[in-house]
């Protein structure tokens, strides 16, 4: 064996030497060789070099990329793309946003606009098996809430990041991997193994609860990732027709499922879904919120990489799932990030440049800005003609701005919202992005409303749920044309309510009865298929 | 101004209504359809081409201009064909097996019809054999294949597969779609790759030997 690699770290907290595994020949990449010493990065899109989340700054030394290419330090090189020369001095430098260790903001509330009774879907014996689990499986997320199944409380709750997120960034990233020998396994491990096992014994410790009390578990999920928890193959799902291998409710146990903790013969429900692009979580959404009860049109609409709409009108639902791609989670932008600890969560122009910034506490220093805060921009750099409608930057206004705040690269241009920080810069690139994640949400609902013939005015309640519904100023989503031509009293902001169902089908047996309804009465519309879809997000693709 | 400028004007601004009535004006002045096309619609698309390889606009603008050079086209396709003047080269454009997303490829082809190809639209989901029937149908210089999925690559691939071993008229292959990389089109044997509608002009252009 060769000797280890010794190279210096700059890290967001303080500086260290590394010995990181040797590798000449097994095609090993820098990124591999920090996750193993137990640092991993940001590899969001699966190690493809696709997305700029695992890029460090070479100090010192030299890079060699797989492609053949070779880099002296300085660069700014992507982790996952090759690896460092051997050499004395080698030195990286790690800024905050590339490391995969923030914990993530997860949303835990919910509102549920339905009365409950406490009647569990599980048996329950007081005082020996009385307590039960409500899962939600996000892409991004994952929360575990134990329940106090004689009461119905939710007695604790912990979330993490889904482990996968190190395999594959968006759901087809992880489909496509499921398609290569043994990754399905490594897929369900992550989910199984290294994030719920943690969670479950994380809760029931924390609640001084035996897991030997634990009676049953109901899980939301979207429909890739309960492919993915039973080790089902998802890959036709990465394919036109996108065809699901099942949508169905189906009651497994805790040994099927291979989760440890809990005892083996423990009923674990995984909750119905109605397409491979609307879930289970979706269905989830829409019984906690009681829009399946709607009397007057109402919408659910669920805003991550992909969107996921369900409307409620004259007895009918329709199901709708269009792709926003991974600008609001930060992706793909200059200084883009997830919401995590440091990071520009909204943006307030009261009236004059610069703006106020505010951060999601627990960081030193800004790392970078989230959808919310981009969101924000769009709308107010809008108003302030900052912005034109074309999402161009107005290069009159531009040039009064002080020169601290203006950036510029050949002819782009770009703002810095902070004069001291180079992590609050938004570039005409980034806004381009920022359009076409918008125009896709924004034409799902128009031309779902339109199926209908409906247009925004007509909608009682636009339930907003999910955990970027919870961050956004909804105000400033209705100017940006996110969610185009609503008023804000029509939006109701609810949470997670993919958690809120599963906790609502745990306690009160008659729920999923009614998910299951839900589920197969709904009418899938493909936006694909809709004749106007595509001239819709061309034209949504303007600012108002 | 003469219309024909503006015309130019208008579609390179992205201006639907305009360029369409433009074009309605101008062909009631009696231009000539061909001279149009020729000297106010390929200009205007090759600056529109031009002025995003420089990053002077982006993608929404593009495709807003492209709806209007389409505006303009709807008019005069039939007056072309009417009149008998096709254009030199023909290219031939689709969306791979198993992929429905067509915006990309869309406006792709409205590029190379502005660069004054004739582009027959295969649409979305082809499977490789419609691609072979349509080369031994149409004899184009160019195919372009279009990918927005990364699970649709090995679609791709097929693709290029099944038209080399088929034994139809030789053909030069381009690829394209936000996944797909030049690293990639190399391996799975493409004559080119463009990262953006703009660059597919120059790369198609090249291709077929036309500068
Ligand atoms: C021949 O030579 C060439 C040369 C260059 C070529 C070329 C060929 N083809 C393209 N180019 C290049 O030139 C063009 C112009 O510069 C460029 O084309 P682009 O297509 O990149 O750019 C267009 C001009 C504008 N951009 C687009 O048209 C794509 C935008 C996004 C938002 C997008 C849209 C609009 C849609 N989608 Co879809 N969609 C996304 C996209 C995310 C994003 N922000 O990019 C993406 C591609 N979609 C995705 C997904 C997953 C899906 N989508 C789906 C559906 C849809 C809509 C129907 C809602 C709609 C498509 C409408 C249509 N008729 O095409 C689903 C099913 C698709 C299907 N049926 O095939 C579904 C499978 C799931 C879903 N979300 O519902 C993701 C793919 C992820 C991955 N890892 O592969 C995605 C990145 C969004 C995400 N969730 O992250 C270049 O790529």
């Amino acid at each position: 064996m060769s000797r280890p690699q010794s190279i210096h770290v700059q890290w967001p907290d303080g500086a260290s030497t590394l010995a990181l595994r040797a590798v000449h020949h097994d095609g090993a990449t820098l990124a591999d060789q920090l996750a193993e010493a137990g640092r991993p990065l940001n590899t969001r899109c699966g190690r493809h070099g696709r997305c700029a989340g695992c890029t460090v700054e070479l100090v010192a030394g030299r890079f060699l990329g797989r492609d053949g290419t070779e880099h002296a330090a300085p660069a700014e090189i992507k982790a996952c793309q090759g690896r460092l020369a051997p050499g004395a001095d080698t030195t990286i430098a790690v800024p905050a946003r590339s490391l995969a260790t923030h914990r993530p903001q997860v949303v835990t509330t919910f509102k549920v606009g339905v009365p409950a009774a406490t009647e569990p879907l599980v048996p329950v014996v007081p005082g020996e098996s009385d307590h039960g689990l409500a899962i939600d499986i996000g892409t991004t997320t994952v929360v575990v809430s134990l329940v106090d199944l004689r009461s119905g409380n939710i007695v604790r709750e912990e979330a993490s990041f889904n482990r996968q997120i190190e395999l594959g960034d968006d759901v087809v990233t992880r489909i496509q991997l499921a398609g290569v020998p043994d990754k399905l396994d490594v897929l369900r491990d992550a989910i199984v193994g290294r994030t719920l096992a943690p969670l479950i014994a994380g809760v029931c410790a924390g609640a001084a609860i035996a897991p030997e009390r634990l009676a049953g578990a109901t899980v939301a999920g979207n429909t890739t990732m309960l492919h993915l928890l039973t080790g089902t193959d998802p890959t036709p799902m990465g394919v036109a027709p996108f065809c699901a291998a099942f949508l169905e409710h189906r009651q497994l146990t805790a040994a099927n499922i291979g989760l440890s903790t809990p005892p083996p013969a423990m009923p674990v429900h995984l909750l119905p879904g109605i397409s491979a692009y609307v879930g289970a979580d979706l269905v989830a959404g829409c019984v906690c919120t009681g829009l399946n009860h709607c009397a007057e049109p109402s919408l659910l609409v669920d805003i991550g990489t992909n969107g996921e709409i369900l409307l409620m009108h004259r007895g009918r639902l329709l199901a709708t799932a269009t792709a926003a791609g991974p600008a609001f989670e930060g992706g793909r932008l200059a200084r883009g990030t997830r919401a995590v600890a440091g990071a520009v969560a909204h943006v307030r122009f009261d009236g004059e440049f610069p703006p106020a910034l505010d951060l999601i506490p627990g960081a030193n220093g800004i790392v970078g800005l989230c959808g919310s805060a981009y969101v924000d921009f769009l709308a107010q750099g809008r108003r302030i003609s900052l912005l034109e409608p074309t999402g161009r930057i107005s290069p009159s206004a531009w040039q009064t701005l002080p020169a601290v705040h203006r950036h510029h690269r050949d002819i782009t241009r770009g703002v810095r919202l902070n004069a001291q920080n180079d992590a609050t810069l938004v570039t005409e690139a980034d806004v381009a992005h920022l359009l076409q994640a918008k125009a896709a949400i924004a034409a799902g609902i128009v031309t779902l409303l339109r199926r209908a013939g409906l247009a925004p005015a007509d909608i009682r309640t636009l339930y907003l749920a999910g955990g970027f519904g919870l961050h956004l100023d909804v105000a400033h989503a209705i100017e940006s044309g996110l969610l185009p031509g609503f008023r804000p009293e029509q939006i109701d902001v609810v949470g997670n309510t993919a958690l809120g169902g599963a906790w609502l089908a745990l306690i009160d047996r008659t729920v999923l009865p009614e998910m299951i309804a839900a589920s197969t009465a709904a009418e899938v519309v493909e936006l694909n298929l809709e004749p106007g879809f595509e001239d819709t997000f061309i034209d949504h693709l303007a600012l108002p | 101004m003469t219309t024909l400028e503006q015309l130019s004007q208008a579609v390179a601004a992205g201006k639907s209504k305009d360029a369409k009535a433009l074009t309605q004006r101008a062909l009631d002045e009696g231009v000539k359809p061909g001279r149009l096309v020729d000297e106010a619609l390929v200009p205007a698309m090759a600056a529109v081409g031009e002025r995003f390889k420089n990053n002077e606009i982006f993608v929404p603008e593009m495709l807003v201009a492209a709806r209007a050079m389409k505006e303009a086209m709807n008019l005069l396709e039939p007056r072309l064909l009417a009149a008998g003047i096709t254009p030199k080269y023909t290219a031939l454009i689709g969306t791979v097996q198993g992929d429905l997303h067509d915006i990309g490829k869309n406006l792709v082809a409205v590029m190379w019809r502005g660069a004054n190809f004739r582009v027959v639209d295969l649409g979305t989901n082809v499977p490789p054999a419609k691609f072979v029937a349509a080369i031994n149908e149409h004899r184009p210089q160019l195919i372009g294949l279009s990918a927005l999925l990364t699970t649709t690559m090995p679609a791709m691939v097929e693709t290029v597969r099944t038209i080399r071993a088929s034994g139809c008229p030789a053909v030069k292959i381009m690829v394209g779609g936000a996944p797909i990389s030049q690293q990639f089109a190399e391996e799975i044997g493409a004559d080119g790759y463009a990262s953006d509608a703009g660059s597919a002009v120059d790369r198609a252009r090249e291709l077929v030997g036309a500068i």
